[in-house]
């Protein structure tokens, strides 16, 4: 039984990785999309903090108990260097901006060998764990249902449904609006970081535009109604690809189908409801 | 490599799929990643029908005392994790004894640390960068390396009075890189003069601000290294920047594909390339291969199917020299390997890289079509 286990733990040991590394991302989205923002650079995020960790490990030799929280640090300055000039924007305006952010650090990663051009870094050890990811998703996870129920939440509901309404009433927008973007960086850099050192290999183009929206899509399937959904989404598209394995050619066009009656049948997302305040 | 290619590729793996689904109920497990799904999808595809052609030849008479080889070919879509996935099943759930693939040098660089550590042989038919058989003493590899191709052709541009040349490449994808870093040691080695290192975007189409530099500079030739769609990108802009005869152009091995001639047509001729093969080679086994291919998938094979094709037989012969169906066994016979396929003689050295680059014939464009190089 035991040797069973193990076998089925080391089987699906990535994907049990990949489903807490996707359920921090999905957090990461989750507070910008909270306070009425879209934000397109949660991968950039995490790119910072996956090459950061990784020169600090693999160039550095630093312990992992030191690279994980300073892997936070270069996501959030660069979250406080675009935050000032961006946050003026807002919809799809801030969104460009942060593909932009994205795009710009992929150029940057290929064109300067420290960062290991195209072919990326290898040979990352392996020092996350299940211990570390799940324990960190559950601590995000109940940071953000508290803040949820706080004063701060009802802030962060009302800037989401009118801002202008919201400003009136004497709610401090840029500074939640802040504050969210680097809650946000904070949890990409750690998702970043954590898949860095589980999976041995980074390269640049891991963190563009795709694996963004592919971030994004996570909150649009679960929703934005509690922190838990947008982990559920995430969930479900990290382990759809995998479930399906079994209709060889045929699983995209599934996991396709599966993903746009979702969104059809249920636009605000697999748990609508929202977080009850006393 | 797009949407009509993913559509036949998808059509036709699941007519090959169906098939020995049902008979893989026994056999000896041996597992393949490839890139099935997605914009690199015809190098999974091409590679999977090469395996399965080999296949069918060894499974007629059947290996161990007439035991089959059932082969699992799982899709990576080009994604490090689903790579990653993919091997894990594999090697878990399927029980894998070898794995063949995965297609690109950058999935390798993740799947690779992951079934060495299961102790499990693994070899990439597709994998040329650098640094992939360093990953551990259970990864080969059958594809040469550029390190070993390279050279050749340069050689060739050297006997034709080559002296001096500018470096192009593409510097977004790990293939194009590597291909790059291979050119540049190659051209020092052999003493060209190196007049200007060139960059560009796999996807971009202007490349005119390169090429007019380069051809202040007058280079007796000019290298690239990228796929072959950027490859053809350039070529084409070259001719109309006035780029003749007297500059000979030379490409890597994502030149190496018949898409060159029919993107860049007239523009290519002239470019020579290195390959570990030919499809006109006037070898027996390489006609009986060509002619089994067409028969099969009714069209022509290409360099990675050739390469697949060598390693099922590689594969299928180290398992059976193994004596049983035990990964450590065969990885102690693989080692051992000396065949002789449709690429030329084949061995492996001791750091698991293919030991000779005798196979290697320098190509040449002319009029649309590759042919041998004078």
């Amino acid at each position: 039984m035991m040797a069973w286990w193990d076998d089925f733990f080391w089987t699906y040991q990535n994907l049990v990785y990949a489903l807490g590394i996707n359920g921090l991302l999905a957090l990461s989205i989750y507070v910008v999309l909270a306070v009425g923002q879209l934000s397109l650079g949660q991968a950039a995020f995490m790119g910072l903090g996956a090459y950061s960790s990784t020169i600090m490990t693999v160039k550095f030799k630093l312990p992992f108990l030191l690279v994980l929280p300073a892997s936070c640090v270069v996501p959030v300055v660069f979250a406080l260097l675009i935050g000032g000039p961006t946050l003026r924007l807002s919809g799809v305006y801030l969104a460009i901006a942060t593909i932009g952010l994205g795009e710009v650090l992929r150029a940057v990663y290929l064109n300067i060998d420290y960062f290991g051009g195209a072919l990326g870094l290898s040979g990352i050890p392996e020092r996350a764990g299940v211990g570390a990811i799940y324990g960190l998703l559950v601590v995000a996870l109940l940071v953000l249902w508290l803040v949820g129920r706080s004063h701060i939440g009802r802030a962060m509901e009302a800037m989401r449904t009118d801002e202008t309404a919201a400003e009136v009433m004497g709610i401090n927008v840029p500074r939640y609006r802040l504050g969210a973007l680097l809650a946000s960086a904070v949890l990409a850099g750690l998702a970043g970081a954590l898949s860095a050192h589980v999976s041995s290999f980074i390269g640049p183009n891991e963190y563009g535009f795709e694996p963004a929206v592919t971030i994004l899509s996570y909150a649009l399937l679960g929703g934005i109604g509690t922190p838990i959904a947008p982990v559920l989404g995430a969930w479900i598209l990290t382990l759809l690809p995998e479930m399906l394995r079994g209709l060889a050619d045929f699983r995209l066009v599934f996991n396709g189908l599966i993903i746009v009656i979702a969104v059809l049948f249920l636009p605000r997302g697999l748990l609508a409801f929202r977080l009850r305040r006393s | 490599m797009n949407r009509r290619h993913l559509m036949t590729g998808a059509i036709a793996g699941l007519a090959a799929s169906t098939l020995p689904a049902a008979a893989q109920a026994a056999g000896i497990p041996v597992g393949a990643i490839e890139i099935l799904t997605g914009p690199a999808a015809a190098y999974g595809i091409a590679i999977k029908a090469g395996l399965e052609l080999a296949l069918d030849t060894i499974n007629q008479k059947g290996i161990l005392g007439g035991q089959k080889i059932a082969l699992t070919v799982e899709d990576s879509a080009g994604d490090k994790n689903q790579a990653i996935n993919a091997a894990r099943k594999l090697i878990g759930r399927d029980k894998a004894v070898l794995i063949i693939g995965p297609t690109l040098s950058n999935e390798m660089f993740a799947v690779g640390p992951v079934t060495n550590e299961r102790k499990v042989p693994t070899i990439g038919t597709s994998t040329t960068a650098t640094g992939i058989t360093e990953i551990g003493p259970y990864i080969f590899r059958t594809s040469l390396p550029e390190s070993d191709v390279v050279p050749v052709t340069f050689k060739k541009a050297q006997a034709r009075g080559v002296k001096t040349v500018a470096l192009m490449y593409a510097n977004d994808d790990a293939f194009s890189k590597s291909g790059f870093d291979v050119m540049k040691a190659a051209a020092e080695k052999l003493g060209l003069k190196i007049l200007t290192i060139e960059t560009f975007g796999s996807k971009d189409t202007d490349f005119s601000a390169q090429l007019t530099k380069v051809k202040g500079l007058k280079p007796d030739a000019v290298t690239i290294s990228a796929l072959v769609e950027p490859v053809s990108g350039v070529l084409l802009q070259a001719r109309q920047l006035g780029f003749g005869k007297e500059t000979l152009f030379i490409g890597g091995n994502g030149s190496n594909s018949p898409k060159l001639g029919d993107i860049a047509g007239a523009a290519a001729d002239g470019m020579i390339v290195g390959s570990p093969w030919f499809i006109a080679k006037p070898d027996p086994l390489n006609t009986a291969f060509v002619a089994a291919f067409k028969a099969k998938y009714n069209k022509d094979p290409d360099q990675f199917a050739a390469q697949a094709y060598d390693c099922m037989f590689i594969a299928a012969a180290a398992i059976e020299r193994a004596g049983a169906a035990d990964s450590e066994k065969i990885t102690a016979a693989l080692a051992k390997t000396s065949y002789t396929g449709v690429m030329g003689p084949f061995a492996f050295t001791a750091g698991r890289d293919p030991a000779s680059s005798e196979g290697v014939v320098v190509l040449e464009m002319k009029g649309g079509k590759f042919g041998i190089a004078s």
